[in-house]
């Protein structure tokens, strides 16, 4: 809590220690990520995980035998902003590739300002099916999060009835598209959908309507605060002996701003738990801790996704031979590295990964389910 | 005009020079603060001038560029893209003036009010930007589309931008030179007195705010083909906020001050962001220490600077030229009251008030304190609206309407604290009487109608006595008292109103300057043959120059007859005298 | 339904109350347009996490809150408030800074992340036929107590007058020897601890960041435009028209309309009645 300037320290120093190893020819990666803003909380896991990742790219050789540089610009600003601070990077500095992990409408603005010029991966959770020359997604789309996870909590939990909420645009609405098909084939039925203006931040009417609605299951695409308001009105209101819950963005900030007491039968979906156990995540996790001390920064599925993304570039780079463009989409599909998540694949330009679903209860995530492999179906078509 | 040119041609060289010496990216990076300064000089204008604060001209701007994003995806050509430019701008125009002119009406003050109301709209034009997915993209916002004439947005778009950027500047300029710019500044300084002026405050607010909408409007089309891509943020109270920030650390009154304020605002967020961790807490600080210490912000330091380098001569005094004859006005005759009530919660100010003024001379009313006076006088006028009865003025109805309508029904009048326009100087405040009833909307566009001057105003002027030729460039706040009553009555009488209403004229005044003041109010009832009623405590005043007495007690009238009638009266003596309710 | 409907009305309208109290002093008597209040608010709800960082037993919280809100008004009011008295849009402005100024101090000390607060009350009761947090009784009941008791001592106590008069014309009340500094320095932190105190009883029940404070702003601002500045009759019709309007449309139709019908209501409310439906007499 009173750790922000060691953090600060810590991550002055890692970048100090890549720049002088990396004194030699460097490839430039812009890093884009969050510093301010509703999403500025995920900027300094993204840095951190990030400076890791360029580690580990250098270590084992960099881009086609260059070593890579970052540089990083906060993008937690609106979409016009964002899109000058990613442009200052690549015209100013000369950086040759991108890794971004923002909201969609800067995606949407940078899309349009790269122009398929420059390699630009996206990592973040996302609603799926943006396809544009160059882009590359990590980001786990509605259809991987839902598609194992809503048949296995149905046989687990015995959950029939759900009730959809989310803020009011269009990942929560996307989402719940693809839900409903599940939950039909899952046997079950939804029983309310709503959806939330951002700026209202108490949840009475929508409790009161799940209470009545009789659901014993609750998909909830609410984001940020809303979440965390949510979740906590919600055990307050004891609806959490009524219904289990399952988030699709819930990560390990979020579940901390809700409470270890609030927390009972609350479930998330995603590709990234700082808890998963297996080999790879463990070592992951510890060389996190060791490079950027314990809590404060506290490793989550988004910051760490920057990892992902830097992977993905480093390992289709390598596979096309160069970061032009027109070679990386050519090479492309079928592209394979493992990580930190597990065993990767590009498929459609979206990875095709583990999906893990862990129960919050007691406040700390643990792993309950992992399901290899699960590829995307609002990937690309080409 | 070379005041004006000189500016905005080093303005303009400045702006074209950036993409020589700076490159196409940095003037890239310039025109997005460019435009937000365009959006932000709206407001300057807005609040500098009249005092009205919008919070909310991200609604503007953000339609535009949601219109315009919505027009270049249908890619119908160039031609048809304009007009439909300019009929949205007419469009906003309307709708803004007319929203400004409801909220305003009836009222005489600026408040709060209209600017949380301007921030709830922009609120809910966010929230319908947000979900309305089929109409403007939902949240992510609409994209996909070539600028505006297909020009490159790191290349020749920019001098589009640089275009409407000086265009827009030197209009200002021009309105700063321009009797509107007196008109709009009277607004803020001094609301009631430039209604019982006879201007319709609120058309003049509803007007100022179009014209702010209408170049956040055109910033906000800019916005689109420069930036590609409109979202949510750009119809939204964040915006609306930032817009402000920028006016009020640039300077809101100075045309270039936000434009001043955008470009180093942003830029210096732009390039702080990413090097120093502490910036916006470095932001904030600045900002506070703008609004305590420097309030016109940056533009009024760097013109402190200018004016302490170089002084600014007075200007030679410029030739009048006679003022066209006040508009006509078809009342005339007594003015007179039916039963009139004035009640305001329990309280009875005005309880079966009943009088007939003779078609001409002298009226004075008195009374003790809180008889009624002052209030008689409201209800003529429309500042109060009376509870019951009638008020006629010939065979005219003049009660119950709006202040400002009361010049234009022969009526002026002269408040009971000297009320005249304290930012400006005596011959600003001259000039602004002298359009009472008197100017067209054309005559406000034209820097002649400074000089407007009547006969009756160059005598009074020019009367030997009148202390207000010497100080005629003088602030109107440096006047002592008595000056400011005899500038307030030039005001009043400077339109040539059939009535007359003068509350304690002298007021504040020596025993001289007393006696000049009679001497001109009798002179102007002489002249003109109208009617004069005035509020007066002193007895001796009263008995010299009226016709009729009117005795109001309580809020109702003891007695109305001439003054000997009125002194020999045992009830007025009672009253007077101490004697009993 | 209706209980749980009648219950929620209570929360909302009551929690709206405490909450614009603070503003309603600051903006209602002292004319600061008090862009930084949501921030006093966040200051307050951050006072559990202090204390439980210190190692503090939980009777702390309410001490340390009142104590960091208070000194952090304090010193505000000394080096910025006291110059923006009378200056209605600078004020505006000025405490827009103040606002962002605290929201970066706050983010620099703890972070920002979520931080989780649990209510001293767990559990939930058996009212009118429907099972509701106890806290939130707890709190309703504190409220309308607290209200009245406010109530009681405002029409009472000699300091309520004299704010009255300070308020009304401030130089008669100097001439009278009524110390307006003094008084308006003691009026603004008082309004900015009850913001903070509003922050504390809601901690358990919201999200607690750096971020947090702007909900409550807009909010409090409408309650007091549509209520009327400046009384607390006002106050509490303001909250309810807000509040309710927000709670009855959200139950009813869905939180959308309820958030779009606040707007609009408030729209019409400072057309018609910009000065309030109880405005006091100035």
């Amino acid at each position: 809590m009173f750790k922000m300037k060691a953090k600060l320290l810590a991550g002055a120093a890692v970048a100090l220690v890549l720049g002088t190893a990396s004194a030699v020819a460097d490839i430039k990666v812009g890093v884009l990520l969050p510093e301010s803003g509703p999403a500025g909380l995920f900027g300094p896991s993204t840095r951190n995980s990030a400076l890791l990742a360029a580690e580990a790219i250098n270590a084992g050789g960099g881009i086609n035998g260059e070593q890579i540089e970052l540089v990083f610009a906060d993008v937690g600003v609106p979409p016009a902003e964002a899109a000058q601070a990613a442009l200052r990077l690549w015209k100013g500095q000369g950086a040759q590739a991108f890794v971004g992990m923002h909201d969609s409408a800067v995606r949407e603005a940078l899309i349009g300002r790269f122009n398929g010029q420059v390699p630009y991966v996206y990592t973040p959770v996302y609603e799926g099916n943006s396809c544009a020359p160059g882009l590359y997604v990590t980001g786990e789309t509605p259809s991987q999060q839902l598609a194992p996870v809503i048949p296995y909590l149905a046989g687990k939990e015995g959950v029939s009835k759900w009730y959809l909420i989310g803020h009011d645009y269009n990942w929560p609405r996307d989402t719940n598209a693809l839900a409903k098909g599940y939950i039909a084939e899952a046997g079950g039925e939804v029983v309310g959908e709503e959806y939330v203006p951002f700026t209202v931040s108490e949840f009475d009417s929508s409790l009161q309507r799940i209470r009545e609605s009789g659901a014993d299951a609750v998909l909830i695409t609410l984001v940020g605060g809303g979440s965390v308001g949510f979740n906590v009105s919600f055990a307050g209101f004891g609806l959490d002996d009524q219904a289990i819950r399952l988030g699709t963005l819930i990560e390990e900030n979020t579940l901390a701003g809700i409470g270890a007491e609030n927390a009972d039968r609350l479930y998330s979906s995603s590709g990234y738990f700082a808890s998963i156990k297996t080999e790879a995540a463990a070592s992951f996790a510890a060389d996190y801790a060791a490079a950027f001390g314990g809590d404060g920064a506290a490793l989550n599925g988004l910051g760490q996704s920057a990892y992902e993304g830097l992977m993905l570039l480093a390992a289709l780079a390598n596979k096309a031979g160069s970061l032009d463009v027109a070679a990386m989409d050519a090479a492309a599909e079928g592209t394979s590295w493992t990580s930190p998540r597990g065993a990767n694949v590009l498929t459609g330009r979206h990875m095709a990964q583990t999906i893990y679903l862990a129960d919050g209860s007691g406040g700390a995530f643990e792993v309950v389910a992992a399901f290899d492999s699960v590829a995307s179906s609002e990937a690309c078509t080409n | 005009m070379a005041s004006v040119l000189l500016p905005v041609s080093l303005l303009l060289a400045a702006l074209l020079l950036i993409p020589e010496l700076f490159g196409d990216f940095t003037a890239y990076q310039i025109g997005l603060y460019l435009i937000y300064g365009i959006a932000a000089q709206g407001i300057g204008f807005l609040w500098g001038k009249t005092g009205v604060l919008p919070l909310g001209q991200a609604l503007f701007f953000g339609f535009a560029a949601y219109v315009t994003a919505i027009t270049l995806r249908a890619e119908t050509g160039l031609i048809t893209e304009l007009a439909l430019a300019v009929a949205v701008l007419v469009a906003i125009a309307v709708f803004a003036c007319a929203l400004a002119a409801l909220i305003f009406r009836g009222r005489n003050d600026s408040g709060p009010y209209f600017s949380l109301i301007t921030l709830a709209l922009v609120m809910i034009a966010e929230q319908i930007a947000g979900t309305a997915t089929t109409l403007t993209g939902g949240f992510n916002g609409l994209s996909g589309f070539d600028s505006l004439g297909k020009l490159d947005p790191f290349a020749g778009f920019y001098y589009v931008i640089v275009g409407v950027t000086v265009a827009v500047s030197l209009l200002l300029f021009v309105l700063n030179r321009l009797p509107v710019n007196l008109i709009a500044r009277a607004v803020a300084d001094n609301e009631p007195r430039l209604q019982l002026l006879g201007f319709p405050t609120h058309i003049i607010k509803g007007a100022a705010f179009a014209f702010s909408a209408v170049i956040a409007a055109l910033a906000g089309g800019l916005f689109a083909s420069h930036q590609g891509i409109v979202t949510p943020t750009s119809m939204g109270f964040g915006l609306s906020a930032e817009l402000v920030i920028l006016t009020a650390v640039g300077g809101r009154y100075h045309v270039l001050g936000p434009l001043i304020g955008a470009v180093l605002v942003g830029w210096a967020s732009a390039e702080l962001r990413d090097s120093f961790p502490y910036w916006e807490l470095l932001m904030a600080v600045a900002f506070i220490l703008v609004v305590l210490k420097a309030p016109g912000g940056i533009a009024e330091l760097l013109e402190a600077g200018y004016r302490r380098v170089r002084a600014t001569k007075p200007g030679a005094p410029s030739k009048v030229i006679a003022a066209p004859p006040t508009k006509a006005v078809d009342a005339a005759g007594p003015l007179r009251f039916d039963d009139v009530h004035l009640q305001i919660g329990v309280v009875r100010i005005l309880n079966g008030v009943s009088f007939q003024t003779p078609a001409t001379g002298i009226v004075s009313i008195i009374g003790p304190n809180g008889a009624g006076k002052t209030s008689t006088l409201n209800t003529i006028t429309g500042n109060l609206r009376i509870t019951g009865g009638r008020i006629t003025f010939g065979r005219r109805k003049i009660d119950s309407r709006p202040p400002y309508k009361a010049l234009h029904s022969g009526i002026g009048r002269k408040l009971q604290v000297p009320s005249v326009f304290f930012s400006m100087s005596v011959s600003e405040n001259l000039a602004i009487a002298m359009m009472a009833n008197r100017s067209r909307l054309l005559d406000l566009l034209r820097p002649s109608t400074y000089r407007w001057r009547s006969r009756s105003l160059s005598d009074l002027l020019d009367h030997p006595s009148v202390p207000l030729k010497e100080e005629l460039v003088e602030p109107v706040d440096h006047l002592p008292q008595g000056h400011r009553q005899f500038l307030e009555y030039a005001m009043t009488i400077a339109a040539e109103p059939q009535v007359l209403l003068l509350d304690e004229p002298c007021a504040g005044l020596s025993p001289d300057e007393t006696a000049l003041m009679t001497d001109l109010v009798r002179h102007y009832q002489a002249e003109t043959g109208g009617l004069v009623i005035v509020i007066e405590h002193d007895m001796s005043i009263v008995e010299a120059i009226s016709d009729k007495v009117l005795v109001m007690h309580l809020g109702q009238v003891l007695a109305f007859d001439t003054f000997e009638q009125v002194r020999r009266n045992p009830e007025v003596q009672a009253v007077y005298a101490g004697g009993t309710k | 339904m209706s209980s749980v409907l009648f219950l929620n009305l209570a929360w909302q309208i009551s929690t709206l109350a405490l909450v614009a109290l603070g503003l309603a002093i600051v903006f209602g008597k002292l004319r600061i347009m008090n862009m930084a209040h949501g921030e006093f608010v966040m200051i307050g709800a951050y006072a559990p996490v202090i204390t439980s960082s210190l190692g503090l037993s939980g009777w702390w919280q309410l001490p340390v809150c009142l104590l960091s809100v208070g000194l952090v008004a304090f010193v505000l009011e000394r080096a910025i408030i006291r110059h923006l008295y009378g200056r209605m849009f600078d004020s505006l402005l000025a405490t827009w800074g103040i606002a962002i100024l605290l929201r970066e101090t706050v983010e620099l000390i703890f972070g920002r992340g979520y931080q989780s607060v649990s209510p001293p009350i767990g559990g939930t009761l058996r009212l009118f036929g429907a099972d509701y947090p106890a806290y939130r009784i707890a709190v309703i009941v504190g409220i309308v107590l607290g209200f009245a008791a406010l109530y009681w001592w405002s029409t009472r106590s000699r300091v309520a007058v004299r704010i009255k008069a300070m308020v009304g014309n401030p130089e008669l009340a100097e001439a009278v020897g009524i110390d307006t500094a003094r008084l308006s320095a003691g009026a603004f932190v008082f309004g900015c601890c009850t913001a903070g105190l509003a922050g504390l009883v809601l901690a358990p029940t919201i999200r607690i960041e750096p971020m947090m404070g702007l909900d409550y702003l807009i909010r409090s601002f409408f309650a007091l435009v549509v209520g009327g500045l400046g009384s607390l009759e006002g106050l509490g019709i303001g909250a309810g028209i807000i509040a309710g309007t927000q709670s009855v449309l959200g139950a009813v139709a869905n939180q959308t309309y309820g958030y779009l019908a606040v707007l609009t209501l408030s729209i019409l409310f400072l057309w018609v009645k910009p000065d309030g439906i109880r405005s006091s007499s100035r």
